[in-house]
């Protein structure tokens, strides 16, 4: 999240809102934005329906403990509510491509 | 005659210890790991992204954010992560 935080004044500045998305709690996620200083919203997908949703629910093995959570991904959505852009796992720690199809949509506009 | 079965024996030996050896065991034991490739996303490029309403907190109040919010107005970057505090 600290990398499209370093990227959000060219992300709002080619029309885009960014949002996270975890299954933690809104009130954990409060604090992991505070202590990280991120000022976009960070969503608490508290059940899961929307990882769900979105195809990404992934059981962790941790030491042996089966544990439910997201896999890491990123959706480019445009104004028409539709899927421009896809990334996951490993690809979608880095922002780059994002902020960079984000800027290219801009122009085109 | 004695002398060569000692060697062959010794050799054999020798074979069974080097396949046995926690090297060549830990090499048998991650080559399966390596293989299952990760499954492609099921959200396509191109498809409608689904509406969802969540909840963010700001210190103060619980708020509601729809990604229907945006429909006109803004292109959005969903973020999906693993968990907070855990790095990235």
């Amino acid at each position: 999240m600290k990398a499209f935080q370093q990227n959000l004044a060219r992300l709002e500045a080619a029309d885009t809102q960014v949002l996270g998305v975890s299954m933690d709690s809104p009130f954990s996620n409060f604090h992991f934005a505070s202590q990280n200083g991120i000022t976009f919203p960070l969503l608490g997908d508290w059940s899961g329906t929307v990882t769900r949703a979105y195809g990404l629910a992934k059981e962790y093995d941790i030491q042996g403990v089966k544990v439910q959570s997201a896999r890491r991904a990123t959706f480019l959505i445009d104004k028409q509510g539709k899927v421009v852009e896809t990334q996951v796992d490993d690809e979608a720690v880095d922002p780059t491509k994002t902020v960079e199809a984000c800027e290219r949509k801009k122009l085109k506009e | 005659m004695r002398k060569v079965l000692l060697t062959v024996l010794a050799a054999g030996l020798m074979l069974t210890g080097w396949l046995q050896s926690p090297d060549s065991r830990q090499i048998r034991a991650q080559a399966p790991a390596k293989t299952p490739p990760p499954p492609p996303l099921k959200l396509k490029v191109g498809s409608v992204a689904p509406d969802f309403t969540l909840l963010a907190f700001d210190g103060k109040n619980l708020k509601k954010v729809s990604l229907g919010d945006y429909r006109g107005k803004k292109n959005v970057v969903l973020a999906f992560y693993v968990f907070a505090f855990t790095g990235g």
